[in-house]
């Protein structure tokens, strides 16, 4: 069964290479950005000629403080978009496929059930492309750090003590790690909606996957004049109990107002306990588990017709 | 001899129509069967209910399982070929060969690798890099590297060209199947196959028209060729298909004993694709 799912996971990875080719784009662009940066910066600094992320006077501790947690929050924010962006195409794109250029009766003619396929996608939706996309956080922050930490040490300034010692690098990445991973378990109902989409639609998946939440919300507002149907997608998409029900965005705002940028901790401020006893949090896995068991039912039922 | 495929009055419907209309077979061991229908017949929907790919009503059995709710087990023991472009056209030959043997308790990577080694299919290349031909025989050295009981092949060589569809017959033929192994076949192109037939299916809107061993063929269908008063005579025993070449009458018969028509004229057995057309147009009538 697991030796099944890693060989089926590795074949997602195969076919589906933007997986990792977006993170790797990413971090070429931020490196390329704080290069270029770096050397624009440079130039403005007076008492010293040293610059790192925009921060001119980098003697000064808070504004390299702002500086260090704003790249990080900003990178990290970069990949969280492409990593939404990613887990939709790819949920609604993995079992309409496999139908569209008829491989479905290869992949079918292997030893291999509907139920450990269906899975295998939706724990490489779920997991996988949350931990790739965090690796490619990690890889981001590590190699501007080195490549500012090198610009910082030739110009006479001790990178160790201005960069490595301002903020808790392994705290970044622990939360970087820990709000990926959550997001693609808080959006399981979302992600196993789309798969079941992409194994029932005959073709365009992308407007079934919207389109009939859209109509259906229109029809509860026609008939009983309320929104809850939308309200609660519109509420499980934006915020996470990861934040005390905050989404990200609120989060940064009112500690930015509370404490000032420089002492924004995401990994102080998490409620990991309040995410996984959160009824909503179950209540999602109940749905994405009736959902991905309506996938397997449908894809039982496919072939290359 | 032990039934490896048993049928019983299965039956597919899609709404109104009947694609598989309460057909019963048995394939025994060591088999190889032509599935042999035009266009619609319901070959294809019955391939697939005996893959366990579509379900169906009836009693079907293949290597003692149900086909559609035991299809994981089936697929250890069983392979198949849909048609030339089931492949998927992103993957890589090696990556292909990573997955079967991760999957299939049943394969043999270096076989496969071996079989591979005569053809001009590389490691690093990727499907939709190989011409049509190069496909199939990726396709078919997977298929011979499973040490399966089964084997069904549907429209196999569709779009080949002749070398490479009797190369194809002649691997299969060659290199894969023994006694311990059964191919169930269906193709357009049944001269290629009659030879290596050992059994032979006819079907067409859904029903069995014939079921008959290769050897047995010649005991019911019988070819003459006549011409003159004994045409005429001929024509008594009630031919089920007529036609004319050279001058002379081809005549088709069903059930009529070799001694009869001996004296009338030329007997021979019926080439497949000839009774193959007799039997559709009689079933028309």
């Amino acid at each position: 069964m697991i030796g099944h799912q890693l060989a089926l996971i590795r074949r997602e990875l195969w076919e589906h290479r933007a997986i990792y080719v977006t993170p790797a784009a990413i971090a070429i662009i931020v490196t390329l950005g704080v290069l270029a940066m770096l050397m624009l910066t440079s130039g403005y600094a007076k008492e010293l000629d040293l610059a790192i992320f925009g921060a001119q006077n980098i003697a000064g501790e808070s504004e390299r403080r702002v500086a260090l947690t704003m790249f990080f929050v900003g990178t990290s924010w970069l990949f969280v978009v492409a990593l939404m962006f990613l887990t939709v195409f790819y949920s609604l794109d993995s079992l309409y496929a496999e139908r569209k250029d008829k491989s479905i009766l290869f992949w079918r003619s292997m030893p291999a059930t509907d139920a450990e396929t269906v899975i295998s996608k939706l724990l490489t939706a779920a997991i996988v492309i949350p931990a790739v996309t965090a690796v490619g956080i990690w890889i981001t922050h590590l190699v501007n750090l080195i490549v500012t930490s090198i610009w910082v040490a030739t110009r006479g300034g001790d990178a160790g003590m201005l960069i490595w010692g301002s903020v808790s690098i392994l705290d970044n990445w622990l939360a970087a790690l820990i709000i990926v991973v959550a997001s693609g378990l808080w959006m399981s109902p979302f992600i196993a909606w789309f798969l079941f989409v992409s194994t029932w639609a005959k073709r365009m998946p992308i407007m079934w996957a919207f389109l009939p939440p859209i109509v259906l919300g229109l029809l509860e507002w026609i008939v009983f004049r309320t929104r809850y149907f939308l309200t609660t997608i519109g509420e499980r998409s934006d915020m996470t109990p990861l934040f005390h029900t905050l989404s990200l965005e609120q989060f940064f705002e009112e500690e930015q107002w509370r404490h000032g940028v420089e002492n924004i901790s995401l990994l102080e401020h998490m409620d990991l306990v309040g995410f996984v006893t959160d009824p909503g949090f179950w209540s999602g896995l109940l749905v994405c588990g009736i959902l991905t068991t309506a996938a397997i039912y449908v894809r039982r039922f496919r072939d290359d017709s | 001899m032990s039934s490896l495929v048993s049928a019983r009055g299965v039956s597919k419907h899609f709404g109104q129509v009947r694609a598989v209309d309460d057909v019963s077979f048995d394939i025994e061991k060591g088999r190889i069967l032509g599935l042999i229908g035009p266009n619609g017949a319901g070959k294809t929907t019955l391939l697939k209910a005996v893959l366990g790919l579509t379900d169906c009503d009836g009693d079907l059995s293949v290597l003692g399982l149900n086909p559609f709710r035991q299809r994981k087990k089936l697929m250890q023991n069983i392979c198949f070929i849909a048609d030339v472009a089931v492949l998927p056209r992103w993957i890589k030959v090696s990556q292909l060969l990573d997955y079967v043997e991760a999957i299939h308790p049943n394969f043999s990577r270096s076989r496969a690798e071996e079989l591979l080694q005569n053809t001009n299919v590389r490691a690093g290349a990727r499907v939709k890099e190989l011409s049509k031909g190069m496909v199939v025989q990726l396709h078919l050295s997977i298929i011979m590297a499973i040490d399966a009981k089964l084997l069904v092949l549907d429209e196999p060589t569709l779009g080949l060209d002749i070398l490479f569809r009797k190369e194809f017959y002649a691997n299969l033929l060659n290199d894969y199947f023994d006694e311990e192994r059964t191919i169930l076949i269906t193709t357009h192109q049944v001269e290629e196959i009659e030879n290596l037939l050992t059994d032979i299916m006819f079907i067409n809107d859904g029903k069995i028209l014939l079921d008959s061993s290769m050897d047995s063929l010649g005991d019911q269908y019988l070819e003459l060729m006549t011409s003159g008063d004994q045409a005429n005579d001929a024509s008594l025993f009630g031919p089920i298909a007529t036609s004319e070449m050279f001058g002379k009458s081809v005549m088709l018969f069903d059930g009529i004993p070799r001694e009869k028509l001996e004296n009338l004229g030329e007997v021979r057995i019926p080439a497949v694709a000839d009774l193959f057309v007799a039997k559709i147009k009689e079933a028309r009538q």
